[in-house]
């Protein structure tokens, strides 16, 4: 009988442990096997092209999604932020309107998903889920009808500013702007959530709402302020993704979204106190991008390369839920 | 069934219906048990007392086979059981009835009944329409009242979710049924049908043991109680014969004295006025005055208001009709954000849903309502926050691991003291208690009594919402009763006694019915 116990006791602390660090540990047997396996695979060029071409708009989109998360909700039109964000973007640009100004356009479209997204969920107390699906969906037709049912906006090449270049393919000291964008709202969303009486609301908010409205907190407009966010970090992913193709693709965005959620949710697990994290966040993105290049490289059939996502999505979150259930 | 006494170990024959014995329990360096026995005889009521962290729950988590024991064993009927696991429990005829309420919140009282059961209820695998009819003819079997129809769990307060589970534990027939502290929640009329409902089953052979906090109920009922002290039993006695104090003594191992703590304040100005405030349907008209320095108690059954008027001078409910004045200032208090800025405080019933947030820490906790004065230009300044979390983990003397402790570890008096701390941090001029110390040990409540002096002694004014008249009496300077909506008389607590409160809410009778209006 003691038998068990210990065994259990002993066992308790490694499982939270194993999640935590097995994820950075499978990153990097997923990068030893996959450089094994494609000799093309751990090469300057590959790596970059990874993280400019699979991480950098990805981890954006995650750090909105994580916002959302870690006020205990989830943001499904994230996707739709990013479409309406490119969209006023190439919009303006395609009016001859400067690089700034058109970005500035962008963002507000953005910002004004979210003020729809605030309004569902923060005046009419409709579950995040659910408002964020109905933008979703009104966010999918609103394109339709600006595009002649869904056509591509395309900037004439003639009418490029050089700008618009430098925006979506410039670097500075070597590295990527849009890399630079993930650096720099990693790094704010990071201090905004942990170090910040905003943060602290917002986390307390996700934990347990009830006692959030308990202690007096302003619920309402915390979640209002979370969703605007949310939405206007998703919207600069937009307009980053326009500036890189030189066009407004239709639905484009709602690429990014199972990503997101899947990253934000692998991140949660990996911390400590099973909090929404950005490190986690991002780790999640690169672990995602880094799984769908390699199969590529070692050539697996395209259309089974989700499989490798879902099965890194399976395996991380067994991992999380075998730990509570071992400690029990 | 031959009247066993209790009194004696061993009993007598028949075999005890429980005996436990010698049973060793250790969470790391603790011992939870440490030698601990309990014997109960078959269709008896047997209490089983003792302060939070004397064993109480572990002996129960031991018989639900939630915990495994290293050493001891554990018979049922005179068979020995080994082994026992949470999926055999059933089958041993065994029903636990916890403080935690565990009903899918979701559900409806009828398929909170029955979940489960459903075959019982069910033809050809639809549930049958007629659940909601045998879900109020079991509650009103068993406890005499009527619950909202079609309500949903997490639509009934915590008595009625509470009585539902009853409900279903009892149902089920079992040979022996555990309370872990039930009347906690309970207004005294429904504790009054719970008893009535335990001595009716008592007849037909139901063993019972009852874990409680509230001696007078033990004494009242039980037909021998068990006293635990650091993990073991210390006496077994006949509580007819033994007197609160000798029992207060058991648990603690000394005297408590001064459990109520008298406040020397004078009162000082108004700081919350209420008059002609309607809460429709559940308040009409009701009018009062609470004055800096004051403690003014507020009771009444369920249903009597008194838990509505809480919830509406907070804003989480609206008010209809009347004026409330905080601090000479007509307040219009829309919501809860509202209230805490007009230095409104309230430590609600629900200590676990509403309270406190148990997946995060001790620190995060003690300064959630108090941001403001832990942060600079909307930065978390860390080092202050972790200085006064930590004076008030040593004012409170919360017991527990360090500041970043998550809640959830805590016992329920000490997660009390993280709420109470939470507004301190706040100084609030008003506190609203409500019931403050349900499942809260002897100790903490006597720390809590003398936290609740020390407020008004600050010059807060409190009120405090309690189903406890013992406690209403003990540290409250007046005491307002709620009957059906309405303020019905208004008890100096000098002078008044339980039967003469208990009697006004359970008729509405009473004195100073317009005294109350004229303070």
């Amino acid at each position: 009988m003691s038998l068990v116990t210990v065994e259990r006791r002993r066992l308790a602390l490694p499982a939270a442990e194993i999640v935590r660090f097995g994820i950075p540990i499978a990153l990097v047997l997923v990068l030893v096997a996959f450089s094994a396996a494609a000799p093309g695979f751990l090469t300057v060029a590959n790596v970059t092209g990874v993280l400019v071409n699979n991480v950098a708009l990805a981890a954006i989109v995650a750090i909105a999604m994580t916002l959302a998360v870690a006020a205990g909700g989830t943001d499904l039109s994230v996707g739709t932020a990013v479409d309406l964000g490119s969209l006023a973007f190439i919009t303006a640009i395609g009016a001859g309107q400067p690089v700034a100004l058109a970005g500035l356009y962008g963002l507000l479209a953005g910002i004004g998903t979210g003020l729809f997204n605030a309004l569902l969920i923060a005046r009419l107390s409709i579950t995040p889920f659910l408002a964020t699906l109905g933008t979703l969906f009104i966010g999918h037709s609103l394109q339709q009808l600006t595009t002649d049912g869904g056509n591509p906006v395309y900037v004439p090449a003639d009418r490029i500013p050089a700008a618009l270049a430098v925006l979506g393919h410039g670097a500075v000291l070597g590295v990527p702007l849009a890399l630079w964008l993930v650096l720099i709202l990693g790094v704010g969303a990071r201090l905004l959530l942990e170090r910040t009486r905003f943060g602290r609301e917002v986390l307390a908010v996700g934990t347990q709402v009830e006692v959030a409205i308990h202690s007096g907190l302003p619920v309402r407009r915390i979640l209002a302020l979370v969703y605007v966010a949310s939405a206007a970090v998703a919207a600069l992913a937009g307009i980053l993704l326009s500036a890189h193709v030189n066009a407004y693709v239709p639905y484009a965005g709602n690429a990014y979204l199972l990503d997101s959620i899947g990253a934000a949710f692998i991140g949660t697990s990996l911390s400590r106190n099973r909090r929404p994290n950005i490190p986690g966040t991002i780790l999640g993105v690169v672990l995602f991008a880094f799984v769908t290049n390699g199969l590529l490289l070692v050539g697996w059939n395209f259309y089974w390369q989700q499989v490798g996502t879902g099965v890194l999505i399976f395996s991380t979150l067994a991992l999380a839920f075998a730990g509570p259930r071992l400690h029990a | 069934m031959a009247a066993a006494d209790p009194t004696r170990t061993p009993p007598p024959d028949p075999p005890p219906a429980l005996a436990m014995r010698d049973l060793v329990v250790t969470f790391g360096p603790t011992r939870a048990l440490d030698g601990a026995a309990l014997t109960v005889a078959p269709g008896t009521i047997h209490g089983l007392i003792g302060q939070n962290g004397a064993g109480k729950s572990t002996l129960i988590k031991v018989l639900a086979g939630l915990v495994t024991p290293e050493a001891g064993t554990v018979a049922l009927h005179g068979t020995p059981i080994a082994g026992i696991t949470p999926g055999r429990v059933e089958e041993l005829g065994i029903a636990f009835i916890h403080q935690e309420r565990l009903l899918v919140p979701t559900a409806t009282v009828g398929e909170a009944l029955f979940l489960g059961r459903e075959a019982a209820g069910s033809r050809f695998g639809y549930l049958s329409g007629g659940l909601q009819k045998r879900a109020e003819a079991a509650i009103a079997r068993f406890f005499g009242i009527r619950l909202p129809r079609n309500a949903l769990i997490r639509d009934l307060t915590i008595a009625q979710q509470q009585i539902v589970q009853i409900t279903r534990a009892l149902l089920a027939e079992p040979k022996i049924v555990v309370f872990d502290e039930p009347t906690a929640a309970l207004a005294k009329r429904e504790a009054e049908h719970l008893f009535a409902a335990i001595a009716r089953l008592k007849a037909n052979g139901l063993t019972t043991l009852y874990i409680s906090h509230y001696l007078a109920e033990i004494e009242r009922h039980c037909d021998a109680v068990t006293v635990m002290r650091n993990g073991r039993d210390v006496a077994e006695v006949d509580p007819r014969r033994t007197s609160t104090a000798a029992l207060t003594r058991l648990m603690v191992g000394r005297d408590v004295s001064d459990l109520f703590p008298r406040h020397r304040a004078e009162p000082g100005a108004p700081v919350l006025a209420l008059a002609g405030v309607s809460v429709p349907p559940a308040l009409r008209d009701v009018s009062f005055v609470l004055r800096r320095g004051e403690v003014l108690g507020l009771t009444g059954l369920l249903g009597s208001g008194a838990k509505e008027l809480v919830q509406a001078l907070f804003g989480l409910a609206p008010i209809k009709a009347g004026t409330v004045t905080v601090d000479g200032r007509v307040a219009h208090v829309a919501n809860p954000h509202d209230a805490v800025r007009r230095g409104l405080a309230l430590v609600p019933e629900n200590r676990r849903a509403h309270g406190v947030a148990l997946d995060l820490g001790i620190r995060e906790n003690l300064t959630l309502a108090s941001l403001d004065r832990v942060s600079r230009r909307g930065w978390l300044d860390r080092v202050r926050e972790r200085a006064q979390a930590l004076r008030l983990i040593g004012d409170l003397q919360i017991k527990a691991a360090g500041p970043e402790a998550p809640v959830r570890t805590l016992s329920g008096g000490n997660q009390q003291k993280v709420v109470l701390g939470k507004w301190l941090a706040r100084e609030a001029g008003l506190y609203i208690l409500d019931e403050p110390t349900i499942g809260v040990d002897i100790a903490a409540k006597a720390e809590i009594y003398r936290l609740i002096a020390g407020l008004a002694e600050g010059g807060a004014g409190i009120l405090l919402l309690s189903t406890d008249l013992d406690e209403l009496l003990g540290i409250c300077d007046r005491v307002l009763v709620l009957y059906r909506g309405a303020i019905v008389s208004e008890h100096p607590a000098a002078g008044t006694t339980a039967e003469s409160l208990l009697n006004a809410t359970l008729t509405g009778d009473g004195p100073g019915a317009e005294a109350s209006r004229a303070a």
